[in-house]
């Protein structure tokens, strides 16, 4: 008996250290760069190769692995690792990616802006490979301690990263704001998921919808009026405020603007992306966990959660539209367009929990066009995700060939979607389609973003200075660096051909195909639309100031030609924000597939 | 009489702690008293943990799980004492009030 134990352990532990092959040279280059600085080698490697190798190899392995998949499918490779903490699949493999294609990205910024100093190279580049494997656990978290760990793992680096510019007034002041709110909200967090599992007497995230199942088998309607519903309420409450920290979704995001201003734009290029990428990945493992076969008065419950959710990021998207008019300083005005877009991409994580949790009979009647109270399997077919590709379509066969009739009434409908195997594949094509929007938006919004926090750091160092006024007709001294910031924000702002445009259109389409399930949706889609037009105003006033104002004789010139590295690197990072908007197929494909894993 | 002890006995110590340490990250405006609200914060969803994994079936995980977390509130704290010290070091006070050059 134990021998057999410890044969599964060590074959366990084997094979999850290969799976985490990634994670695992991060950490080593993290050893090895303090090493390099203990026996004062940096003086000749300087420690930004030994980040920038470790992070190519960490890139190379997780390469490796997507290729793989990519060649085989993206379902088989799914298996838990390290008993169970972690999981270990398409969805992971693509976050994975993404993080170290990203953290290749702002080591070679922080490279050409030289925001480190030699000096302390090795402190930054420990602070920010750290805060990225913290950052590719939470995209990997299959278990409450490590969607906890994760969350801090990634943070931690940040509160110092914020402050790394010592001798700064501002940047103390924003790194002391940023740790105290952001302890303050990872406590509220640890206190739900506290309730949480004990309540359902599981900290497996796998377990949690069948222990939902059971615990309110009997309860007719899941509402305010009983206590451990009230509990639960209480306990998703504190843990979505985490989340909304993490994401600076609007109630908490106090910290966003401030801790922006106060950093170096490349650490807030690094947070405003990668951080929120790690935590969109979280939360929509978080939700799925949630919403997979529940019964019919737990979906209703969760339907308006959905909708809560949906409500904050349109407030979200409002709020940080609104609050970008006022602002003189470039790196706020970003960092309140960061708050808005946190809000256009949870919208989405709405709607995969509306689409998610819609009852069966409201399926039925929505499916059910004429309304007879007889649904058969050709209308059911068509009507159900007419769009979606071949591969998704056959979802709601699945009914149909269990009952092995051809014609459904509501009755026996309602009673088949009982089967949890049934409705978990019942909802997966319209909640694959959300997700996908979702990772698509992120995709695009690495490199637009990254391009305009990478742009305004570049002119910092030329004009030392990020406030607007200052930005007054850079196009006559480098006009390259502006027209990528062109690019990049009107991408920001969702115009086509570019990227931020299909991102948007994707999230927008989702909404609209949610809002047959609640009218709500097309609530938030509307308030997403108007938002778009608001957003357009302050970016162009940004523009405005840098292509049409004569740049005054007295200002300190920024003098960057074309054929010089940063030019190079801002025209690398601005490319696939322009062929994103135009070869959509390739990623939206991978995308696709990627997302549908986690049904 | 230690029979009579239950499951929300603890729960209340938990909440109690928990309140305590959300009024004091509120009220406070010295940075160092809002980084002890903190440390309440946690400890209250310690109990909680070390609680339920005694009288639920959620077991050594609650255990795991609170002493990961005392190992995470050390660090945390000492950056955040870190941190504090900067602030400190280019304020000459910790009182969070102070910090308002960041405005808007």
């Amino acid at each position: 008996m134990f021998d057999t134990l410890l044969e599964l352990f060590v074959f366990d532990v084997q094979n999850s250290l290969q799976r985490f092959a990634p994670e695992l040279t991060l950490c080593v280059t993290v050893v090895a760069m303090l090493l390099v600085r203990l026996f004062n080698l940096d003086r000749h490697v300087p420690s930004y190769w030994v980040a920038l190798g470790g992070t190519l190899i960490s890139f190379f392995f997780a390469f490796t692995d997507f290729n793989m998949l990519k060649m085989e499918s993206f379902d088989l490779a799914q298996q838990t690792i390290f008993t169970g903490l972690l999981v270990f699949d398409g969805f992971t493999i693509f976050f994975r990616l993404f993080l170290l294609l990203f953290l290749i990205l702002v080591i070679a910024l922080t490279v050409l802006s030289g925001i480190p100093d030699n000096e302390d190279g090795a402190d930054f580049y420990v602070l920010l490979l750290g805060s990225t494997i913290g950052m590719m656990l939470m995209s990997s978290a299959n278990h409450m301690l490590i969607l906890f760990l994760g969350i801090e793992m990634a943070s931690v680096p940040g509160y110092v990263m914020v402050g790394f510019l010592k001798g700064r007034k501002k940047s103390s002041e924003a790194a002391f704001k940023y740790v105290v709110y952001g302890a303050g909200a990872a406590g509220v967090m640890l206190y739900g998921i506290s309730l949480l599992t004990g309540l359902l007497g599981t900290a497996d995230m796998v377990e949690i919808a069948s222990r939902m199942n059971a615990v309110f088998a009997g309860s007719e309607s899941v509402g305010m009026g009983d206590a451990t519903a009230r509990t639960v309420i209480l306990a998703l409450v504190m843990i979505l405020a985490g989340f909304a920290f993490k994401l600076s979704i609007v109630p908490f995001h106090f910290w966003c603007p401030d801790a922006f201003e106060g950093a170096a734009a490349e650490i807030g290029g690094f947070l405003s992306v990668a951080s929120k990428a790690a935590a969109f990945a979280l939360l929509a493992r978080f939700c799925v966990a949630f919403s997979t076969g529940q019964a019919d008065n737990l979906k209703e419950f969760y339907m308006y959660v959905g909708i809560g959710i949906g409500a904050i990021a349109a407030l979200s998207a409002t709020f940080g539209n609104l609050a970008a008019y006022a602002q003189t300083n470039v790196k706020r005005l970003l960092a309140y367009s960061t708050i808005a877009h946190a809000g256009y991409m949870l919208m989405a994580i709405s709607a995969l929990v509306v689409v998610l949790n819609e009852p069966a009979g409201d399926l039925f009647a929505r499916l059910d066009a004429d309304g007879d109270g007889v649904l058969t399997r050709q209308i059911a077919e068509q009507r159900y995700q007419y769009d979606v590709p071949e591969l998704y379509r056959s979802d709601i066969a699945i009914i149909f060939d269990q009952l092995g009739k051809n014609s459904i009434t509501q009755a026996e409908f309602v009673e088949q979607a009982k089967d949890p195997a049934v409705v978990h594949t019942l909802h997966r094509g319209l909640g694959a389609q959300a997700l996908e929007g979702l990772l698509y938006y992120l995709a695009v919004y690495m490199f637009m973003n990254l391009g305009a926090f990478a742009i305004v750091a570049l002119i910092r160092n030329h004009i030392f200075s990020e406030e607007l006024e200052d930005y007054k007709g850079l196009v006559h001294q480098t006009p390259a660096l502006c027209i990528c910031m062109l690019i990049c924000m009107f991408s920001l702002v969702g115009l086509p051909p570019l990227g931020g445009f299909v991102g948007k259109f994707m999230i927008f389409a989702t909404l609209f195909e949610a809002g047959a399930v609640h009218w709500s949706m097309w609530a938030i889609l509307l308030i997403g639309g108007v938002n778009t037009v608001f957003s357009l105003v302050y970016y162009i006033r940004v523009l405005k100031v840098m292509f049409l104002a004569e740049r005054p004789a007295d200002a300190r010139p920024a003098l960057i030609p074309f054929r010089s590295a940063p030019s190079m690197y801002c025209v690398m990072v601005t490319v696939p924000v322009l062929a994103l908007g135009i070869f959509v197929e390739q990623l939206s494909y991978t995308a696709r597939q990627v997302a549908s894993i986690l049904f | 009489m230690f029979s009579d002890i239950q499951l929300t006995n603890y729960l209340l110590v938990g909440a109690f702690l928990f309140v305590c340490g959300v009024v004091c990250m509120t009220t406070k405006r010295n940075g160092i008293g809002i980084l002890m609200g903190v440390e309440l914060v946690l400890n209250g969803a310690n109990i909680n943990f070390i609680a339920f994994s005694r009288y639920t079936p959620l077991g050594l995980d609650g255990q795991i799980f609170s002493l990961f977390v005392i190992v995470l509130a050390a660090a945390e704290a000492a950056v955040a004492l870190a941190i504090a010290l900067n602030f400190y070091n280019n304020h000459l006070s910790i009182d969070v009030d102070r910090g308002d050059e960041l405005q808007g």
